[in-house]
């Protein structure tokens, strides 16, 4: 196994970035958006194509489109009776077909699924310090958003405002998506933010335990995964997954209902 | 069955038929001489798109009264309570006195039995703070469980697994955490049983004498309303009755509201 710098910056930005995506994860899975995430990455698309295209840092184009498309589903869930999954797929094809437009194709395969870009110092700078503010801010967040997900009445009736912290949630959720672009891939990141929740889901008996073992999970699974993806020569983003399939069905043994 | 409660406040009995003669004006003037209401609603409606769902409802609540509201499903009752809230928009006037405290316990809470959330956090999760522990709830939440009659065991459950009774008992004492003037209380149509139900409503009646505490309530028992209740507010959409219940909720009536088969359901 080889501990070079470039493994060294790979590893302490993966579990970085699962610290941040497993927190907003507990409650992505709580408001049942799953599939949203799995979805809301692929919005990234056109913005790695136009970053690529102009020469800016990916992160930041995948950033922009994550956001716009988050506040997007936010603003037209308001307006509208359409459910969250019908709006995030709206945007999803349309990025989608924007992307392959946009987005060479060698490279389109790789920003769907990781290791397209070498993590330098600077990024991993970044990817540290975004994920550091995401889980904290989720942490401020978690009692408004889980009172607005149980009981959104009682929520403004004790002077809460919940579709702000849905809108916050949301945005932090496509923070979190943009930052694990070039370390496992969009595709991968909805899966990296969702199978620690699920895990934890399983033998959680408080929401403090769940969000713990969230946190616990996600760290770990990337932690094996990035080792595991070195020492095959495998890229890190299915080798994340696929460590969390198992711990997954690990804790199907430990089901409590 | 006699109106214990009700009697108490037999003064209401002339108001409330000049009430039903539709004599507004004269009626409000007369009350505002005895005690400042809390809550006064006027011409209140409330529309979705092209659907009013309320019709200019107008009433009066004074400290310490037990209101009910009643009526058949899809009435308006609930859209009622949200418009006090201020969780919709509407037209007319919500006017509650400054400052007022109001405690809201739902029907029930969405089934999200994907959430592990335990009562103590659910109690927690009504903190000003958002992330590091709040002394007076914690000190509250057994107060709170002892008024509604439930051991400081049930802290430790998860909401997802509690009987609709005791998630009810534990939703009023969420709702009174923090001691509000006034409790918005909506009653679940069904699935609690009857020696429960029968508690409950005892529990609010101490509530409402220990504290002074105004209730206004979506019944959906008549029996209730006749034992428990000084006032009484039947709504299909717009205001049918208005008053004490056994002036106000008189045998038209409540065919009116109801309709026969269900008047007779609830005379047997």
């Amino acid at each position: 196994m080889a501990f070079d710098t470039q493994f060294l910056l790979i590893l302490i930005s993966g579990l970085f970035t699962s610290l941040a995506a497993s927190l907003l994860g507990a409650f992505v899975v709580v408001k049942r958006m799953a599939l949203v995430g799995d979805v809301l990455s692929h919005v990234a698309l056109p913005g790695i194509g136009l970053a690529l295209l102009l020469n800016i840092d990916p992160i930041y184009g995948a950033a922009v489109f994550l956001l716009a498309a988050a506040f997007g589903t936010w603003f037209i869930e308001k307006k509208t009776a359409l459910p969250p999954e019908a709006i995030i797929g709206t945007f999803f094809t349309a990025t989608l077909a924007l992307g392959v437009i946009l987005v060479p194709h060698e490279e389109l395969f790789e920003s769907l699924f990781g290791n397209l870009f070498a993590i330098g110092f600077k990024d991993a700078v970044l990817i540290v310090s975004a994920s550091v503010v995401i889980f904290i801010l989720t942490l401020l967040l978690a009692r408004r958003l889980t009172l607005g997900i149980v009981a959104p009445d009682l929520s403004k009736s004790a002077g809460f405002r919940p579709d702000f912290s849905y809108l916050a949630f949301l945005l932090l959720f496509a923070l979190s998506v943009a930052l694990g672009i070039k370390l496992i891939g969009s595709v991968l990141m909805g899966a990296l933010t969702i199978l620690p929740a699920v895990s934890a889901r399983n033998f959680a008996w408080s929401l403090k335990s769940f969000l713990i073992f969230s946190v616990i999970i996600g760290v770990i699974i990337t932690a094996i995964g990035i080792i595991i993806s070195n020492v095959f020569n495998f890229s890190p983003g299915p080798s994340v997954i696929l460590s969390g399939i198992v711990f997954f069905a690990a804790s199907l043994l430990f089901t409590r209902k | 069955m006699p109106a214990r409660w009700a009697r108490r406040r037999c003064f209401w009995n002339n108001e409330s038929r000049i009430m039903n003669s539709g004599n507004h004006k004269n009626h409000n003037h007369a009350k505002t001489e005895h005690a400042n209401p809390i809550l006064d609603v006027r011409d209140l409606s409330v529309s979705f798109g092209k659907d009013e769902v309320l019709k200019g409802i107008s009433f009066q609540v004074k400290e310490g009264d037990f209101l009910a509201i009643i009526g058949p499903n899809g009435a308006g009752k609930t859209v009622l309570f949200r418009a006090l809230m201020n969780l919709i928009p509407y037209d007319g006037e919500v006017k509650w006195r400054a400052n007022v405290k109001i405690g809201y316990v739902p029907q029930k809470l969405m089934e999200k039995a994907e959430l592990p959330l335990t009562v103590r956090e659910f109690f927690v999760l009504k903190s000003k703070n958002l992330f590091f522990k709040d002394k007076q709830i914690v000190n509250s939440i057994f107060h709170e469980l002892k008024s509604v009659d439930i051991g400081a065991d049930i802290l430790d459950r998860q909401l997802i697994n509690l009987s609709k009774g005791q998630l009810q008992r534990v939703l009023i004492s969420w709702a009174i955490l923090g001691h509000p003037e006034v409790l918005l209380f909506d009653e679940p149509t069904a699935g609690i049983d009857i020696a429960g139900e029968e508690s409950v409503y005892n529990m609010l009646h101490k509530l409402q004498d220990e504290r002074g505490m105004t209730v206004i309530m979506i019944s959906h028992d008549l029996n209730v309303v006749y034992r428990y209740a000084n006032n009484v507010l039947c709504l299909n959409k717009e205001r049918l009755c208005y008053g004490e219940p056994s002036q106000a909720l008189t045998n038209e009536q409540i065919k009116r509201l109801y309709g026969e088969s269900a008047f007779y359901h609830h005379l047997h």
